[in-house]
């Protein structure tokens, strides 16, 4: 699936010296052979997309039903509290979705995708972990090993933002399902929350996973950023068009 | 309110025949009946066959032991909204010990609970309040010498049911918060074969019992209870699905301070903390001292009693979270995920800040090498 586009020709010459820019000015991007990767199959860039956004909703909407910061004056029918409720629900079923979505595809999808890309289990993953950690630190960032799809870190943090969905789930379904007690959601989600000390415990664990959609996305839009400013490889666009360009003079860890 | 009766329930009378006795209407037990029946979820038209089988019903033997508690749910009791009836049922009824409301004391009263339990073995109703503290072997609360827990045990071991009252009696209430000195814990932790209904609260509402106790008298049975053991009929729906303010909650009116004018309006209580969308309890509905009121009509939050653990779980009672412990000082949730998304994005802009540096220096360093490298040509 990867074909290689060879690009010819002299590297250019070194750029004038901007004052404004100096990184993107001065230096040109870096030439030689690449090729082209696509480790990114459609349903996931779908569901990455439709779940940041569903994430988005559910972090503005779900902030205002723990704490409401507007309030509506003078008399019923307002609803300002009903709507932002049923947006915040509609949101979380879509949510949901989307993790059927990702469950489905870490068996159907490529190797980049399935169920052993999610975690660092080879002896090797732990090795390339230190270094890829000294990368960030920049610490002989050269020697970092070069993954296709996700570096260990990137599996670490990825998967535990899988786990923490699932307890942002279902502490919401156990928070959900006290209104009909009896009911499905109820009759799921009550046997744990009555084990971890009750409805609370289970409130308050649902606020504090929220602080890992606030802060993952913060090092997570940065790091792509960063990436994609360093190493100029077009990683960013991967998912929206499912690929990039790796340079075909090294060697991939995971290919 | 609880006067002694010139009108003892005679062993072998039946209900029906005490209470014509004690010159209460055939109105007013109908009545009575009609009420219990809907707070059991029964529709009036069940109000006959009610009475029926509740005028059939011989002296029922109850026998009330008070452990490590307040007494507040013989007070709640007390003062059932229906007290000629609620009264005859429960208080008389009771009274073979209770040791709050009985005459006797002393060595009399301890002797009246053993003659009762071994005169009525396997027959009698045990009504428990309070907790059983099991630190340092039971010390802290004993009776005629003996721990709460022996006393318990005896008590139970001849009882056809256990209605278990109040938080205490739930799961230890205020004594079992953090960090639980005396080691108390509710009555289902040490009966394990008994049938135990939990009646919860801090206190339960009196109208709970009572219908509690016309259930078992009428069917012979308890009502179908919970998940934690409450029966259904009082503890099957939220306090937030029934509240008189529910439609400011969800207009998005809400009192943010105490003498606000929201709070005047008679706004929602959610932002002060309000407890009802965690708690099951039947207080909208049954309210308290004979209908009088309830916290929220009278403008104050709910604290959550009816729910196990509330005194750690629901408190500070003015905030909607529970404080995350054991970081030194106690922090909300949102607290320190502000903090944590403030750090990452000081240490992503530090990140940044380094990574430009770095880059420069490398770049350069390459040029720097290009341009000795083609001066080799």
């Amino acid at each position: 699936m990867t074909v290689p586009t060879p690009r010819h020709g002299p590297a250019p010459p070194p750029m004038a010296d901007s004052p404004l820019f100096p990184l993107g000015a001065r230096f040109a991007p870096p030439s030689g052979n690449y090729r082209w990767v696509e480790p990114w199959g459609a349903p996931l860039r779908v569901m990455h997309w439709v779940a940041a956004l569903a994430i988005l909703v559910l972090i503005v909407t779900g902030f205002y039903i723990g704490r409401p910061y507007f309030m509506t004056t003078g008399a019923p029918p307002q609803y300002l509290m009903g709507y932002i409720r049923l947006i915040h629900y509609v949101a979380a079923g879509v949510f949901v979705m989307t993790g059927l979505v990702r469950v489905y595809w870490l068996f159907a999808g490529n190797q980049f995708e399935r169920l052993p890309a999610l975690f660092p289990i080879r002896k090797r993953d732990w090795v390339n972990l230190v270094t890829q950690v000294k990368y960030y630190l920049m610490i002989h960032p050269e020697r970092a090993p070069h993954y296709i799809g996700h570096n260990p870190l990137q599996q670490l943090s990825y998967t535990t933002t899988y786990v923490v969905s699932i307890v942002v789930m279902f502490t919401g379904f156990a928070m959900y399902g006290q209104a009909a007690p009896g009911g499905f959601f109820y009759t799921i989600t009550q046997p744990l929350t009555l084990a971890v000390g009750g409805i609370q415990v289970v409130r308050l664990v649902h606020h504090l996973c929220v602080w890992w959609f606030i802060i993952f996305p913060i090092m997570h839009i940065y790091l792509v950023i960063r990436k994609e400013v360093t190493e100029r490889g077009g990683g960013l666009s991967g998912i929206i068009n499912g690929g990039h360009y790796i340079r075909a003079d090294k060697q991939y860890v995971d290919e | 309110m609880f006067f002694p009766t010139q009108f003892p329930w005679a062993k072998d009378q039946s209900l029906g025949e005490h209470l014509e006795a004690s010159g209460v209407s055939r109105r007013d037990f109908l009545e009575f009946c009609g009420q219990m029946a809907v707070l059991l979820g029964l529709t009036e038209m069940a109000a006959p066959r009610v009475a029926a089988a509740l005028e059939g019903v011989k002296r029922p033997v109850v026998i009330w032991i008070q452990l490590q508690e307040c007494t507040g749910c013989v007070e709640s009791i007390l003062r059932s909204a229906d007290p000629s009836i609620g009264e005859l049922i429960l208080n008389i009824v009771s009274l073979d010990y209770s040791h709050t409301l009985m005459a006797a004391s002393g060595t009399a009263a301890e002797a009246a609970l053993a003659s009762s339990m071994k005169a009525n073995m396997g027959e009698y109703l045990l009504v428990v309040t309070g907790s059983v503290p099991l630190a340092e072997g039971g010390i802290y609360t004993t009776m005629g010498g003996r721990t709460a827990k022996d006393v318990l045990v005896e008590a139970a071991a001849g009882a056809k049911a256990v209605f278990a009252v109040g938080a205490c009696a739930h799961w230890g209430s205020v004594q079992a918060a953090k960090p639980n000195p005396t080691g108390a814990v509710g009555v289902a932790e040490i009966i394990k074969d008994k049938p135990i209904v939990h009646l919860t609260g801090c206190p339960p509402i009196a109208e709970t019992i009572t219908a509690t106790f016309v259930h078992y008298l009428t069917f012979g049975a308890l009502p179908e209870l919970d998940s934690d053991g409450r029966p259904l009929f009082a503890y099957g729906a939220r306090i937030h699905d029934q509240c008189p303010r529910r439609a400011n909650f969800d207009a998005g009116q809400y009192v943010e301070v105490f003498d606000d004018d929201a709070a005047r309006k008679g706004w929602c209580l959610y932002k002060v903390g309000c407890k009802g969308p965690a708690t099951f309890s039947p207080c909208p509905i049954f309210m308290w001292n004979m209908k009088t009121s309830w916290p929220i009509g009278a403008g104050h939050p709910c604290i959550g009693c009816t729910e196990r653990n509330f005194w750690d779980t629901m408190t500070p009672f003015y905030n909607r979270l529970p404080n995350v412990a054991g970081l030194g000082i106690e922090q909300t949730a949102d607290t320190i995920g502000a903090a944590l998304a403030a750090g990452a994005l000081a240490g992503v802009a530090a990140h940044a800040a380094a990574t430009t540096v770095h880059q420069i220096r490398s770049h350069r360093k390459a040029a720097a090498a290009e341009g000795a490298h083609d001066g080799q040509d």
